[in-house]
């Protein structure tokens, strides 16, 4: 059986709980799905909320104890003491603020328990082991990056730990726990033990759920911190109120980032997370073994639908440009597309000094000497295209993203998408098949509206049911078409502002067709944007041109 | 509905352009409703529930006309000590409500939204804070709030303190039901009492407190009275009456007027005709946009909703002699305060008494503690012999609806329970 207890919250009364003998073990792991909890609990429960029912169902945890540190935990203890699983369950109730009244009633908490621990297991507090029990925690020193907002799970924070060129400190929700920093009082007995023990749970770095969170400022105005990845999870709201205003203040890069506690979830950061190393610490173009081609620069964009070559000559001129459809496989639609581009160039592969590879099969491509994300790569071939654009807004099938760059073509933030197609031209593709017409009426169908129709839902299954509705009712099709364009144009401004946009604008990816979207999508930012023919190519151009560095 | 179409239409784009523009507009629109309140109200309603539209409607239109005698408010503060100090409340929920009712919640929520706040926080929050970021709804005189019940209010209300930069007073409700825990809260409304003198120059006077106090009890007195009678009566209804209670016996508890709600009440349940249809007790907030949910509800003699749980959220049982500690034993003693357990059997005695052939948990979107229980809820409910629908949606965001899916599921469960149609 396993005797450990397990806790998820940095108020909870580690020290205590060994006091009385128990082995405390953090529980912070990302279950692979929701299996269990969703026959327990409602699927918008925050994810970590889910993770915590998945592992007691799963019979991996007999004793925990919780803190009611927000309605999703209080409802998860309500479950998880229906359910009977556990041999010990207990939530200690944790004032919202650091006074002395609040101390006195926190001492009480936790003399209760004590008495209901010490009853379970049949021990009693020994002193010696508490005050053992506190130790110095340990921090990051020197220039680092660090972890905010609410938890992150173990897997999603060895993969931030391996992807960034700096160290990484985990100030997140349950981490950053100081209590150990100051000794118990020699001598003292139990209950002025608990009184001061209270005071040292409650004076550490707030939280977002105690009322006064002033005392976070110390958690980013450190002098050695270089960057933030700011995380959140899907449902757990407290830490967006932070964000908001950390986004508008911060001295350092900031990353946002938000999963939704599944292992799964973090595979899909993961671009995200290099592109923002990529700003962090400048794309090395070193390499061990050189090729000896004829000065020639080759840049392979794969996507999810399709697969695009660029080569440079010498000069970073444009020899050619291929867009292919991806098919099967990420490295079969590479190779076919770039002996197609060699062959339109009247290049062999021998010719060619560097590859680089960009987009989400790039890793899968053997052939490259570098792999860069396609948010660096879209970046700086936008530059390349136009030196003036310093915002980006790419709208593929699958993802939305928007790029703010300097006057050099770097990337100075960006952001994407959720996970989820609202926004995206898979979003406008199922409408369109919704309303029985391809891509190119719709794209044209929008400009003449009469009536403006607001399409409330983004989700694209809630959406489709308007428009069924709408088509019911007998409204004209370019009236639909114009409400869902501007559905599309809210949440893509509103990416535009998380980002900080600012003119000039360039539309990317295979939406910026859409005639009819690219005009209400200018009305709603006010502003032209600029659509390149070669648009579609950025990517490509992008990791050509970082090829051409390699030289 | 297309001219309140047109009136949220410009009351959301003025908000992108000029602020007082679109306050003005707003007041001016529920000024409006205010007089057909008055002179052309629901026939088919009673008498209480029309005098009782008009003390909401009035309730929401005194913060846009004198912001400097109101504070803001969480829906479970206890409001007495504001009339005392006479500021009135000015509720986050509620004004979420009225700007959606006047289909202009749209443009608020997506301005939040694009300042970073979550999508998935409550939408009575993001609303207001929306429209608040876009200097639309004007600036009280100071905040009054707590966690009891919601804890996103831990960071909205703290929020708006911000952005409005006035003071705000949090009240800490602990969540386990004893003595210890209602003298904790009994002080901090204590300190609340301070709070407000200092900031409003005026004195509470403990007598007058008391007497105030006497009233709350005789009101929710009052009100359980009404809900045991109406169990074998039938009383029409649309789907903001239950919701108007709901408001009004929280935020304008301990007035004179709310008292007299309740009387009226009393008054017209004697002269109710006999119950008919299948009645539904309803958990949280109810979406009063929903097409679906208004054509199966909405002034049916076959079906409609007999209570509403926000109606329902604390027991006379304190002694008004003992001010303080009486509005913190209603505090800590509330149905949605600590585990869920407590709040499921509030619901469940509730609907038995009104009389109900099944509930309603209706899954806000965004509201965690709602939404973490449903399960549980349902299997409660059940073992108890009511039957319970878990209907997700959105009180105020008309973009979490999904009508189709709303209709059908409340259709099938209105088809499967009894009531008098069955018998």
């Amino acid at each position: 059986m396993n005797d450990q207890v397990y806790y998820v919250c940095k108020y909870t009364p580690v020290e205590l709980l060994k006091a009385f003998g128990a082995e405390c073990v953090h529980l912070n792991a990302m279950p692979k799905n929701f299996e269990f909890a969703e026959q327990l609990a409602h699927p918008n429960l925050c994810g970590f909320g889910k993770a915590l029912l998945e592992a007691v169902m799963s019979g991996s945890v007999r004793r925990l104890v919780l803190v009611n540190c927000c309605d999703t935990i209080r409802s998860v203890y309500d479950v998880l003491q229906d359910s009977g699983k556990l041999d010990f369950l207990y939530l200690v109730d944790m004032l919202h603020s650091d006074t002395l009244c609040s101390r006195e009633r926190t001492a009480v908490q936790l003399k209760g328990l004590a008495k209901a621990y010490g009853e379970f297991c049949h021990t009693e507090f020994d002193a010696e082991k508490f005050r053992n029990a506190f130790a110095a925690p340990e921090r990051v020193r020197g220039p680092h990056l660090a972890v905010l907002g609410a938890r992150m799970g173990t897997e999603l924070f060895e993969m931030v730990q391996t992807t960034m060129p700096l160290p990484v400190e985990n100030a997140s929700c349950v981490n950053h726990r100081s209590v150990g920093e100051v000794q118990p009082p020699a001598e003292a007995d139990f209950d002025v033990l608990m009184e001061w023990y209270a005071g040292e749970l409650l004076r550490q770095v707030p939280c977002m759920r105690m009322m006064d969170y002033t005392g976070r400022k110390q958690l980013y105005n450190d002098p050695d911190l270089k960057g933030i990845i700011y995380h959140t999870v899907k449902f757990c709201d407290f830490y967006s109120f932070e964000y908001a205003q950390l986004k508008q203040h911060a001295a350092v890069p900031l990353l946002k980032i938000e999963s939704d506690y599944t292992v799964q979830s973090s595979g899909q950061l993961l671009t995200r997370l290099e592109a923002f190393a990529e700003s962090i610490a400048p794309v090395s173009c070193e390499r061990g073994e050189k090729r000896m081609g004829k000065g020639y620069y080759a840049g392979i964009d794969s996507g999810s639908t399709s697969t695009d070559v660029v080569i440079l000559d010498q000069n970073r001129e444009i020899v050619t440009g291929i867009i292919l459809p991806t098919g099967a496989g990420a490295a079969i639609g590479a190779e076919r597309a770039l002996e197609e581009a060699l062959s339109d160039a009247g290049l062999h592969r021998d010719d060619l000094d560097a590859i680089v590879t960009t987009g989400y099969g790039r890793t899968a491509i053997e052939d490259g000497d570098k792999s860069i994300t396609e948010i660096t790569c879209h970046a700086r071939g936008t530059h390349y295209l136009d030196p003036n654009v310093r915002t980006v807004v790419d709208i593929g099938g699958q993802d939305s993203k928007v790029i703010r760059l300097d006057e050099t073509g770097a990337v100075i933030n960006f952001v994407m998408n959720d996970k989820c197609a609202a926004g995206t031209g898979r979003f406008l593709e199922m409408m369109a098949k919704t309303m029985e017409m391809d891509l190119d009426e719709m794209s044209v169908t929008g400009l003449n509206y009469k009536e403006d129709i607001t399409i409330s839902s983004m989700c694209t299954v809630f959406a489709e049911s308007e428009v069924v509705s709408l088509i019911a009712q007998n409204k004209a099709s370019d009236d639909i078409v114009h409400g869902l364009n501007k559905a599309v144009a809210a949440k893509t401004a509103a990416l535009v502002k998380r980002v900080g946009g600012e003119e000039t604008y360039m539309m990317t990816g295979g939406v910026s067709k859409n005639k009819g979207l690219v005009k209400t999508l200018e009305e709603k930012l006010g502003t032209a944007l600029v659509i390149s023919d070669r648009a579609q190519l950025c990517g490509a151009l992008g990791a050509a041109l970082f090829a051409a560095d390699m030289a | 509905m297309q001219v309140v179409d047109t009136f949220g239409r410009f009351v959301e784009r003025y908000g992108e352009t000029d602020s007082r523009k679109a306050r003005r507009l707003l007041k001016t629109g529920w000024e409006m409703q205010r007089m057909r309140l008055q002179l052309r109200p629901e026939q088919r309603l009673f008498a209480s529930d029309k005098f009782q539209a008009r003390l909401m409607m009035d309730a929401m239109l005194y913060p846009l006309k004198h912001p400097d005698e109101s504070a803001l408010v969480s829906v479970f503060t206890p409001c007495e000590l504001l009339q005392e100090v006479g500021l009135h409340p000015y509720n986050v929920e509620g004004f979420s409500c009225y700007l959606s009712a006047s289909h202009a919640e749209r443009g608020f929520l997506q301005h939040a939204e694009g300042e970073g706040i979550s999508e998935t926080l409550c939408s009575y929050h993001k609303t207001f804070l929306g429209a608040a970021q876009r200097g639309v709804l004007p600036k009280p005189r100071c905040i009054v709030y707590t966690n009891l019940a919601c804890d996103a209010n831990l960071v909205t209300f703290r929020r708006l303190s911000e952005l409005y930069g006035v003071p705000a007073f949090a009240i800490d409700v602990p969540m386990q039901q004893n003595e210890a825990n209602v003298a904790y809260v009994a002080d901090t409304l204590r300190q609340m009492s301070e709070f407000l003198q200092k900031h409003t120059g005026k004195t509470v006077d403990e007598d007058r407190l008391r007497k105030r106090l006497r009233r709350s009890k005789r009101t929710l007195e009052n009100f359980q009275s009404f809900q045991r009678a109406r169990a074998d009566r039938y009383i029409p209804s649309d789907l903001v009456t239950p919701l108007y209670s709901g408001m009004t016996l929280n935020l304008l508890l301990g007035t004179p007027e709310e008292e007299q709600y309740t009387q009226m009440l009393l008054d017209d349940v004697e002269n109710a005709p006999a119950a008919q249809g299948k009645r539904l007790y309803w958990m949280h907030t109810i979406p009063f946009w929903s097409e679906a949910v208004r054509e199966q509800l909405c002034f049916r003699k076959e079906a409609q909703i007999v209570g509403c749980e926000l109606a329902q959220v604390c027991e006379p049982d304190f002694d008004p002699e003992k001010p303080y500690e009486a509005m913190a034993k209603r505090m800590v003693y509330h149905a949605l305060n600590g585990t869920v357990s407590r709040r499921i059997e509030a619901g469940i005695r509730h609907a038995k008494e009104a009389g109900a052939d099944g509930a309603v948990w209706f899954c806000h979107w965004g509201c965690k503690h709602t939404l973490g229980s449903a399960r549980l809820a349902k299997k409660k409910f059940e073992e108890q012999g009511l039957p319970l629908l878990i209907l997700d949606g959105d009180g105020c965001d008309r973009s979490h609806g999904g009508e189709g899916q709303t209709a059908t599921r409340l259709g099938a469960f209105l088809e499967m329970i009894g009531g008098a149609v069955n018998e």
